[in-house]
């Protein structure tokens, strides 16, 4: 498979705060993968070096074959880095114009380009509007239109949604699934929900380090969330429920979390109905459930190791 | 990078400049300042100045006190104003310069700009678009000035002739030449500082820093005088009575400084986190 990012042995610091260690992992054409770390844990310096706007102490790394910064990858990898504004002087449809013919588009293929990418972050109204005159949001969506403009192989997005209300991050969010047919897409974010309705791939970054990357489904075993509904005058007993659901075919672990939250891990190949049988588990003891899924969230997946460590 | 597209850019650049100046409110401010400036100028300097280098007993005064260094040249201008304009200029323009281009990088890199910018171009081609940019924006300033003194010029003769237009556009090219180094030393600051007053403040405490040092050195080595002649802006006084385009060969060494002072700038900004 062809990769779109490829990082070899990357180590990058900031006096003796060495922020990237030694960190390898390949993106390939047409995945879209959530990088994910704490604060401080490296994401900022890892889009920064790949859009060649900082270097590397060593390492090596390669988009579309290419060094970061190189011309070849002008219009090709476009990003939204975090924090970096349009010239509030100009207007959005004049900046976005000028980026669209430095990517070699003529001035008249520049402005219907801008029209085009404006309008698929609701902001075609504003073409004529100084950034300066914009809110917080329509200006993040301004600088999020940039990236789209052309048709770039590569888009890194840090903190796409960050600031955005509900609605406006929502589709965004769909946006990015929508254009995900057509470029690939390396997005950083703290919000889970989002990564994790958006993204095939993880990286995550911890203490420098890619601490866990792309998170395979097991074949053996599967896992289901549950929550219960719980109405005032009615009170569940968690360890009821747990030794109620351990009797459950094929269920090998079952843990309860707060709000009536369980977990259940179980082997699919030894039950083909199992959520058959759950419901009707929870139907023979009156109990309610308020949500249902399979699989664990990636929230789940990456951090419950690391809260059972601490616990 | 390929030089056409490096051509595109560097005019793609010098074009946002130009609107910058002429679309903005900080443009449009700039011209305004521009304006009152070379108002007074013209109206309190230049016009009662003219008519006193216009007596005879000036120009024998002038001659036999300055006619050793040439000075007397300053009278075979075409019109007496584009004599006053060119001293004014040859002296003021340069630490206008200094003030009116010292933001040519510093705030687009305080504020994250460049970033999107330096994923659709080269760092060289920032720099020399930038540079070339303010380059443009300064003869539009030095075009309007020189206009408005030669309209002076032709309602106080009743008429302008050609020696006159060519004469001016003699002292733009001069001026454009004169200004060069300046121009590239800002970009030198803006693209190290954080923000264009820092840039300024820089340049001229560097300048400053720079003319104390050589006049410590030549007072204890007076053989290092000839180190003056390097620094920018040391044409300037050969310049004053230069007449003919045959004086644009005093164009090597401003444009020597410019080119290294933009290969300074250059590496500045390659090196520089955005």
């Amino acid at each position: 498979m062809q990769n779109i990012i490829k990082v070899t042995d990357l180590s990058k610091s900031y006096g003796r705060n060495k922020v990237l260690n030694n960190i390898s992992f390949a993106v390939n054409k047409g995945e879209t993968v959530a990088l994910i770390g704490q604060n401080g844990a490296g994401k900022t310096t890892l889009f920064s070096l790949l859009c060649g706007y900082i270097k590397a102490d060593s390492g090596n790394m390669q988009l579309l074959g290419q060094q970061p910064g190189s011309q070849a990858l002008f219009g090709k990898v476009t990003a939204l880095p975090q924090d970096a504004q349009l010239d509030p002087a100009f207007s959005i449809g004049e900046q976005l114009s000028f980026y669209g013919q430095l990517q070699g588009l003529s001035a008249r293929a520049a402005r219907a380009e801008t029209k085009r990418v404006l309008a698929l972050v609701d902001l075609a109204a504003h073409y004529h509007t100084k950034a300066g005159a914009l809110s917080h949001g329509m200006r993040k969506r301004a600088c999020m239109a940039q990236a789209f403009i052309g048709s770039p192989a590569l888009i890194l997005l840090d903190e796409p949604t960050a600031g955005l209300d509900p609605a406006n991050a929502l589709h965004i969010r769909e946006l990015i699934s929508d254009l995900s047919q057509h470029a690939s897409f390396l997005i950083s974010s703290h919000n889970i929900f989002e990564l994790e309705r958006l993204c095939n791939k993880v990286l995550y970054l911890q203490d420098g380090q890619l601490q866990q990357h792309h998170a395979q489904p097991s074949e053996n075993i599967a896992h289901l969330s549950l929550q219960l509904a719980t109405a005032a005058d009615t009170a569940v007993d968690t360890s009821e429920v747990c030794q109620q659901l351990r009797q459950l075919a094929g269920v090998t672990e079952v843990t309860a979390g707060r709000n009536h939250e369980y977990q259940l891990s179980y082997q699919p190949q030894m039950v083909d109905d199992f959520d058959i049988r759950l419901l009707q588990c929870l139907a023979a003891n009156g109990w309610q459930y308020k949500q249902l899924s399979k699989g664990k969230s990636l929230e789940q997946q990456l951090f419950s190791r690391k809260k059972a460590a601490v616990v | 990078m390929s030089m056409m597209l490096l051509l595109r850019q560097i005019r793609l650049f010098s074009q946002v400049e130009l609107s910058r100046l002429w679309l903005t409110r900080r443009g449009l401010m700039t011209l305004a300042a521009t304006a009152v400036v070379w108002f007074f100028l013209l109206r309190y300097a230049i016009a009662p100045a003219t008519e006193i280098l216009q007596e005879p007993n000036f120009q024998k005064s002038l001659t036999a006190a300055f006619g050793m260094l040439g000075l007397h040249q300053l009278l075979n201008w075409p019109a007496p104003e584009l004599t006053l304009y060119w001293m004014l200029s040859l002296v003021l323009l340069p630490f206008l310069s200094l003030v009116f281009t010292a933001n040519q990088l510093s705030s687009d890199a305080a504020r994250g700009t460049l970033r999107f910018i330096s994923l659709r171009s080269s760092r060289t081609a920032i720099v020399l678009g930038r540079f070339c940019g303010q380059l443009v924006v300064q003869l539009c300033l030095i075009l309007l000035s020189l206009t408005a003194t030669l309209l002076i010029s032709a309602v106080r003769q009743g008429g302008i002739s050609w020696q006159a237009i060519e004469a001016a556009l003699l002292i733009s090219c001069h001026l454009l030449i004169v200004l060069m180094p300046f121009t590239a030393l800002m970009t030198v600051f803006s693209a190290w500082a954080r923000s264009s007053r820092l840039a300024l403040s820089l340049a001229i405490v560097s300048l400053g820093v720079v003319f104390g040092l050589l006049s410590w050195l030549i007072y204890h080595q007076p053989n290092a005088a000839f180190l003056l002649e390097y620094m920018p802006g040391a044409q300037i006084w050969q310049l004053i009575p230069a007449q003919g385009w045959q004086s644009l060969q005093l164009a090597a060494l401003p444009l020597a400084q410019t080119a290294v002072f933009l290969l300074i700038a250059q590496q500045i900004l390659s090196r520089r986190a955005l």
